[in-house]
């Protein structure tokens, strides 16, 4: 319909501009209010409105145009109540709650997503909303063939030849169906009907341990979210016990009564069920959190788990992980320093064997340190080395005998440095086994690069760790073209 | 005409016992001073290794539970020294020492690096005073979670000793980091690479630049480290008779320990240095 057609039958119209994008968002954010319900939720990716370029759309018309949510409720609906007593209660709940936020909805439940899609949409009677178990292909049978959710042309053909309802099709021979119309009616009616499975893609990765603690009262102070937290807790790690598993990573999400959801989240670096430990991590976080007007909802779960045997002495030598680094107390304040600053803000140094010096140390997680020693019996092999390392060498004016005589001055930001004492060189070469960091492999047969260490102490005391880049050579106009530069300070 | 008895001029009977109470005494203002704090009952007093040093400090070492600072002093020649080696070795030979009396602990060492000049720590050094491994290395963003982190971390049990590199002196954040370092027992090491103020709240506080060291004789190679070492402050410590205990230190890289160098060795007064600079440039 056209915007003059409507003008001239709703004289006092308001029109406003369209904006998929902002519709997108409100789908989404209802789409994550409905965590509440169940971890499965999908939007519907028929919506001719907000399928994505080039998807597969159509549109659906029917009732509420064609945005729509699909929920799979299976085995969520005992919180509400028993066998069918509950899957009612859990519709009867989400349609007013809904209906509280100022949403026009309907809600259909059915065994299948695509019977309920059909049923969302065309069912004629508010009781025909809830089909019972089974009963969904006598309830399709009655529906507009619309509700097959087909392609324009293909829906088009179907009305010109009189299948006006679902029912229609179910005793049709289907080799012609296929033959005259392709896959899709047989399939979509075999999706309705049960005979295909079709899966949904839900939005976020359903966890699999969750726990939920729903209020009579909308609670606020942030006392009360902490003692939920808790209670949260201690019933998540009971699960996570049973199951013998571990904690990487929790969320907790917080429903509020403006129908926000605001959540957050923390990670350990080990698996992890120790209920006052996580909850310390916890309060770090909270203080982040917005109840707003009041928290209704609260969903506590752990996206990541791995297998964990509990607080099970290890062996003194078996080498993985020191029992007392958990015991002391280490691994808990990593994870809180992590938490705060970024897991990569918070390592360990580890040894790596290599001959260059910038890449002998490196970094690794907080839970796994280096082996005992290991540094020691690195350090065996090496020269003196400055107990500060420039993360990038600095050139250096220098003045110095050829060809391979330490220098005798050098000069670094702005001062000139007399060089009264000097060891060296030590001569460290390219590690030609190694390919570059540009993924090339070094020339084979040539010398490979070198430089030359010199450690010298200056007329003040200070000792500085010096490299030569090269062998000492002289360019055309006489000056030497090796460059020098400033690595570290010793001590 | 009053009698002078021959007593009066012999020492006195409870010469001893005088002694024992003005001992007695001292020990019990030693107290008073501290008796702000009931937790520093459990502390230990970590020797720094040389007894010249050792003496002048209370209990005979560094205490657990207490703010130490190391601050990187000017050069001989009154320069601000370019960079804080020197402080930064005798910082590691303090981590390596309250390291070495409590096995199996970890060194937590705080710091906030500068862009692309940082010059962060480097393991195979330092592996001559620790072990690298022990070492958890925080790198943070602002001075607050500096500061904060080194709460977390002095709060922990299993944590041997807490250093952070700060530039930054909070007055109130130091007497917080005080605070926390006494009640877990904890040390707290802060080593800055430029002299701090004087009113920071600290144990002890070192400062430290590089001395010239001793080469062979007939080289002119590097000999083991030597700095010079100023004992600035002393809380709880006994009264030294310079007004800045000042010595003269080297560390032995192959004993791995650290010795007073005797003063007519240490060839860093003036005189000695303008003969070598002299030598030098004749030599040159």
């Amino acid at each position: 319909m056209r915007l003059a057609d409507a003008r001239a039958l709703v004289p006092d119209l308001i029109p406003a501009p369209g904006e998929p994008q902002s519709d997108r968002r409100l789908i989404e954010t209802i789409a994550s209010w409905c965590d509440r319900y169940t971890p499965w939720v999908a939007i519907d990716p028929l919506g001719g409105a907000l399928a994505e370029e080039g998807a597969e759309a159509c549109s659906a018309g029917g009732f509420g145009g064609d945005a729509g949510l699909l929920l799979d409720a299976t085995g969520c609906t005992h919180l509400f109540g028993p066998d069918e007593a509950g899957e009612r209660a859990l519709l009867a709940d989400l349609t007013q709650r809904l209906s509280r936020l100022d949403f026009t909805c309907r809600v259909a439940m059915a065994d299948t997503a695509g019977a309920a899609w059909a049923l969302a949409r065309y069912a004629e009677r508010q009781a025909d909303l809830f089909c019972p178990q089974r009963g969904h292909r006598a309830a399709l049978a009655n529906l507009p063939v619309e509700g097959l959710r087909l392609d324009t042309p293909i829906l088009e053909t179907f009305l010109k030849l009189g299948l006006r309802r679902i029912g229609d099709l179910y005793n049709m021979p289907r080799a012609p169906l296929v033959r005259r119309f392709g896959e899709q009616p047989v399939k979509r009616l075999d999706q309705a009907l049960g005979a295909l499975d079709e899966p949904l893609e839900p939005r976020r990765l359903p966890p699999a341990f969750r726990t939920r603690l729903a209020f009579a009262e909308p609670i606020g102070r942030p006392e009360d979210i902490a003692a939920a937290t808790s209670r949260l807790l201690a019933a998540l790690c009971r699960q996570l016990e049973q199951a013998g598993v571990g904690a990487r990573s929790l969320e907790i999400a917080l429903y509020r009564v403006d129908g926000a959801v605001d959540r957050t989240s923390i990670g350990t670096s080990r698996p992890n069920r120790d209920n006052p430990r996580l909850m310390k991590l916890f309060e770090e976080r909270l203080g982040e959190l917005d109840p707003g007007f009041g928290v209704e909802l609260m969903i506590l779960a752990a996206p990541e788990v791995e297998a964990f045997s509990g607080t099970q002495d290890t062996l003194p030598d078996s080498g993985v992980l020191p029992a007392s680094l958990s015991e002391d107390g280490t691994i808990d304040l990593a994870d809180r320093l992590a938490l705060r600053l970024g897991a990569e803000n918070v390592v360990r140094l580890l040894p790596r064997d290599s001959h260059l010096p910038e890449r002998v140390q490196t970094t690794g997680p907080a839970a796994e340190p280096a082996a005992d020693n290991s540094w020691q019996r690195l350090a065996a092999f090496k020269g003196p080395r400055p107990t500060r390392l420039l993360q990038r060498p600095e050139p250096i004016n220098v003045m110095a005998p050829v060809p391979d005589d330490p220098p005798r001055h050098f000069q670094w930001r702005q001062h000139t440095h007399r060089i009264v004492r000097a060891e060296g060189p030590e001569r460290l070469a390219d590690e030609w086994w190694r390919p570059r960091p540009d993924g090339s492999r070094p020339p084979a047969n040539t010398t490979p690069p070198y430089r030359d260490y010199y450690r010298v102490e200056d007329d003040d005391g200070g000792r500085f760790w010096l490299f030569r880049d090269g062998p000492y050579a002289l360019a055309a106009n006489g000056q030497p073209t090796a460059r020098w530069f400033l690595h570290g300070f010793c001590a | 005409m009053p009698v002078i008895s021959p007593n009066a001029f012999a020492p006195p009977a409870a010469n001893d016992t005088a002694g024992l109470v003005a001992a007695d005494l001292r020990e019990r203002v030693r107290r008073l001073e501290r008796a702000h704090s009931v937790q520093r009952v459990g502390q230990t007093a970590v020797p720094v290794g040389v007894p010249a040093i050792d003496a002048l400090l209370s209990e005979g070492g560094l205490l657990s539970g207490a703010v130490h600072e190391i601050e990187a002093g000017s050069t001989p020649s009154g320069r601000v020294a370019p960079h804080d080696g020197a402080a930064l070795g005798f910082a590691a030979h303090l981590l390596g020492r309250f390291a070495a009396i409590k096995p199996g602990s970890t060194l937590l060492w705080c710091r906030r690096p500068f862009g692309t000049f940082d010059a962060p720590p480097y393991a195979p050094a330092l592996a001559a005073w620790f072990d690298p491994a022990r070492l958890l290395l925080v790198s943070v963003r602002r001075d607050e979670d500096l500061f904060w982190a080194m709460e977390e971390g002095l709060r922990c049990p299993g944590m041997a000793a807490v250093l952070c590199e700060t530039r930054a002196a909070d007055a109130t954040a130091g007497r917080r980091l005080s605070l926390a370092a006494e009640k877990s027992g904890v040390p707290a090491l802060l080593l800055r690479t430029q002299p701090a103020p004087v009113q920071s709240i600290c144990t002890t506080r070192w400062r430290v630049a590089s001395a010239a060291s001793h080469s062979t004789p007939g080289l002119k190679d590097v000999g083991r480290a030597r700095w010079r070492l100023e004992l600035r402050r002393n809380r709880f410590g006994m009264p030294s008779v310079a007004e800045i205990p000042t010595w003269i230190v080297e560390w032995n890289d192959e004993t791995h320990c650290l010795s007073v160098v005797p003063q007519a060795h240490h060839g860093s007064t003036g005189a000695d240095h303008v003969a070598r600079a002299l030598e030098s440039r004749l030599v040159g």
